[in-house]
């Protein structure tokens, strides 16, 4: 090969001292000779087994490919390293190699945060509706006691201990059995493997919520807010439904899988958790909507076959949510009350209506936490 | 063919140009570092790097890690011989890929033990939190003795040997008083700590020592102390002595609509108490703040000059203006960026509002959300990327060129010795979150 020089300096360091060698490089035609300033060899490597080695700028440092001795030669001297660049093909000092080789990193870590993204938007809850028949009931019902006993430390703000639940008082005995009568009605019609265990909370939010296991916390703000015993009926039908789709095992799959594939996988960079948190948000409140539209068709099925008002559901639902608000919908867990309204009105049949409970029972049951 | 003999006879040469000599030493065997790096370089790097951990969704940060450690060890100088890092990105990713395998049956079983209604679930949270800080611990230090086994000086590695899981212990140990003593005990913490790494860390045959002694930092840190911690504690204790907490408590707990007078009636001086307490706060914060730089400069100076290798002896010359220069430059940095990001935000929240306008249903929402969240995560980068070459690299630099060395005729002498090691702490601390740079 023709090369404008043959030799130069270089420095170089034999691997198995730190002395510095001030040595001449000479390029033969097969292998790369170094050589001490009194003239005898210290090292003579081929071309092929050259390894260019990350260096300051303006320097070309090289070792042997693969060696464990950790043999080093620095060249300062341009000339000589273009020459040297020439003669090796294992020296691209362009750094065209290593551009393609990043190129294909970028480009195959793109693919791969795409295919996670896709897998986490429609895999996971895929996943998750699959494996919630396996899961077994004993593990669900320990989990629901579980989360039974943080909720209450969440919800008893007030601290109020065994009180919390409505019916313990003398005058809401009556109340109690109405709701037991309500609720084993229900309970029957919808023959569920689970049992249901129902009870109203001295919260004067109007909101209701299934846990694993069957637990249904009814708050006694939507008892007080309802205008019929079927509008009560209709909101625990839609938690049962919570329960015979067990919803509470499906959704800690969810959350699990979204934890890990988001968390474990992705993240650690500046600004990740906040793709991390965003991501999840998003995905956990799309499944939750899902989750509450097959709910309200399970309730309003249940209502229908026990001959109560099935759009009794949709009343309350406009009534609790008052105007509906404006807003980014894709943050809201529940899907929007008008579309709900809509869907229960489109899947109740018209029929002639039996009250679940009777005017003294329904008078009952509004008592249920005290009050006049 | 491997190297020859330095003795053996060879053909008689020309005789060799030696290269420009490094910087002559005043004295024989005593030099500084030299940092030689470009910042417009860095800058490029830095910034590439940034966007591509955008993309990437962070996966790009094994390959920008390795860049920049490269970038730095090439351009850093001692006695006119560059450092090299000779670690790659890849061993990166696998080091991850292990600790994943380690740490996913672990975050499992403890996910699984926190549903045990029993002793088990109730301790499940205080034992993960303590597994996982010892992890944290024994991922520094098995980090640790990745990078310097990644580090080649004149040809010779450099190692550290030593058990991870003792230093995690001692760590855990030494953080435990640290946080008891409200930070008194921190520099016999440190002292204890970095003699355990230097004892263990070898360039070639040579073993590393730490010099630095406790008691000294603790004379030089104390004003700082007191001036951080002092406001703080006399307000506490002023709170914990003149407020009646049983009134007080007993005035909580009834609660309901006049809490605020009944807290007054119960201990009159809680208005006092409070407001001593709330300034001695923002004082604390404030001197913290402001002192946060000469602390820095403390404990680099101190830990430099503590390094010892054999014969070879380092003694740090950093001044503390050095350091505030290097705050003060970042700040100038971030409000710059900062004033960018405004107008940026403004045309972004222009173009979603008209998105709202022109669609208004889920898609221009959806598009806001996504909007919203590379905006956050492009700021974020950017300010990271601000401190890395502003700070980090400024304090890299500061560090090396202020370092007097000495002794260094011994570094002829020195063998070459230790392997390589596996990148698994690194990973490890990846996944944790500890990893440093």
């Amino acid at each position: 090969m023709d090369v404008a020089v043959r030799s130069g300096p270089g420095i170089f360091f034999d691997g198995t001292t730190g002395v510095r060698h001030a040595v001449s490089v000479e390029l033969d035609r097969d292998a790369l000779l170094v050589r001490a300033a009194e003239g005898h060899l210290l090292a003579c490597w081929d071309y092929g087994e050259l390894e260019p080695l990350s260096a300051p700028e303006g320097m070309l440092r090289l070792g042997r490919l693969g060696s464990p001795v950790l043999a080093r030669l620095e060249v300062h001297d341009a000339a000589l390293a273009a020459a040297i660049d020439q003669m090796a093909t294992t020296v691209d000092r362009s750094g065209a190699t290593e551009r393609r080789s990043r190129t294909k990193v970028v480009l195959w870590s793109i693919a791969a945060v795409v295919s996670l993204v896709i897998v986490t938007i429609f895999g996971v809850p895929l996943l998750a509706d699959r494996l919630t028949p396996y899961v077994p009931l004993s593990f669900e019902r320990r989990l629901g006691e579980a989360v039974d006993k943080q909720i209450r430390g969440m919800l008893d703000t007030d601290h109020k201990g065994e009180r919390f639940e409505c019916g313990s008082g003398a005058t809401e005995q009556e109340g109690l059995a109405a709701l037991k009568r309500l609720g084993s009605r229900l309970e029957s019609a919808a023959s569920l493997k689970v049992p249901i265990t129902l009870a109203v909370l001295r919260k004067p939010e109007a909101n209701a919520i299934a846990l694993p296991g069957g637990r249904i916390y009814i708050f006694d703000g939507l008892i007080k807010r309802a205008e019929t015993a079927d509008e009560v009926a209709g909101v625990i039908a839609h938690e049962i439904g919570h329960v015979a789709h067990r919803d509470g095992t499906r959704s800690m799959l969810q959350a699990a899988g979204l934890s890990f594939m988001l968390g474990m996988v992705l993240g650690d960079f500046v600004g990740g958790g906040a793709v991390v948190i965003a991501g999840r948000t998003l995905l956990q409140t799309s499944y939750s909507r899902e989750v509450e539209r097959h709910a309200d068709a399970f309730g309003v099925e249940l209502m229908t076959r026990l001959n109560a008002d099935a759009h009794a559901l949709g009343a309350i639902l406009v009534r609790i949510d008052g105007s509906s608000h404006p807003g980014i919908k894709l943050l809201l867990d529940h899907p929007d009350t008008r579309d709900r309204l809509a869907a229960i009105k489109a899947a109740a049949l018209p029929k002639t209506i039996t009250p679940l409970l009777s005017p003294a029972e329904w008078t009952a049951l509004k008592r249920i936490c005290g009050g006049p | 063919m491997t190297v020859v003999d330095a003795t053996a006879p060879g053909a008689p040469a020309s005789v060799p140009v030696v290269p420009p000599a490094p910087p002559g030493p005043a004295r024989p065997g005593v030099a500084t570092g030299r940092f030689v790096g470009k910042q417009a370089a860095y800058w490029r790097l830095m910034g590439r790097g940034a966007v591509l951990l955008l993309f990437t969704l962070g996966i790009y940060r094994f390959w920008l890690a390795t860049d920049q450690r490269r970038f730095l060890w090439a351009n850093t100088e001692i006695a006119g011989d560059a450092l090299e890092y000779t670690g790659t990105a890849r061993e990166l990713l696998i080091g991850f890929l292990i600790a994943i395998a380690v740490l996913v049956p672990i975050y499992g079983g403890f996910s699984l033990a926190a549903l045990d209604l029993g002793i088990v679930g109730d301790i499940s949270g205080a034992a993960a939190f303590v597994l996982l800080a010892l992890f944290g611990h024994f991922a520094i230090f098995r980090a640790r003795r990745y990078r310097l086994t990644r580090t080649v000086f004149r040809g010779i590695r450099l190692h550290q040997t030593g058990s991870a899981w003792l230093y995690a212990v001692y760590a855990m140990f030494w953080w435990v008083v640290t946080l008891a003593t409200l930070g008194l005990t921190y520099p016999w913490a440190q002292a204890s700590l970095e003699r355990y790494k230097l004892r263990h860390t070898f360039y070639g045959d040579v073993r590393g020592r730490f010099a630095g002694s406790g008691t000294r930092l603790f004379v030089r840190g104390i004003l700082m102390w007191f001036l951080v911690a002092g406001p703080l504690i006399a307000g506490l204790a002023y709170a914990i002595t003149t407020i009646n907490w049983t009134a007080l408590g007993e005035a909580i707990e009834r609660g309901g609509e006049n809490v605020i007078g009944r807290i007054e009636s119960s201990s009159p001086n809680f208005g006092t108490a409070l407001g001593f307490l709330s300034g001695a706060f923002f004082w604390s914060l404030l001197a913290a703040t402001v002192l946060y730089p000469a602390f820095q400069a403390m404990t680099l100076r101190w830990w430099t000059s503590g390094l010892r290798f054999g014969g070879m002896v380092a003694q740090s010359r950093l001044r503390t203006g050095q350091m505030y220069g290097v705050y003060l430059r970042f700040m100038g940095y971030s409000m710059v960026f900062g004033m960018i990001v405004g107008v940026v935000a403004g045309l972004v929240f222009i173009i979603i509002q008209s998105l709202f306008k022109l669609a208004g249903d889920q898609f221009a929402e959806a598009g806001g959300v996504i909007a919203g969240v590379i905006s956050y995560v492009g700021v974020m980068l950017g300010y990271s990327t601000i401190y890395q070459v502003i700070v980090k690299l400024r304090l890299w630099r500061l560090n090396f060129e202020t370092a007097e060395l000495s002794g260094l005729e011994a570094l002829d002498q020195v063998k070459a010795a230790g392997v390589p090691s596996s990148a698994f702490g690194e990973g490890l601390a990846d996944a944790l979150d500890v990893g440093g740079l």
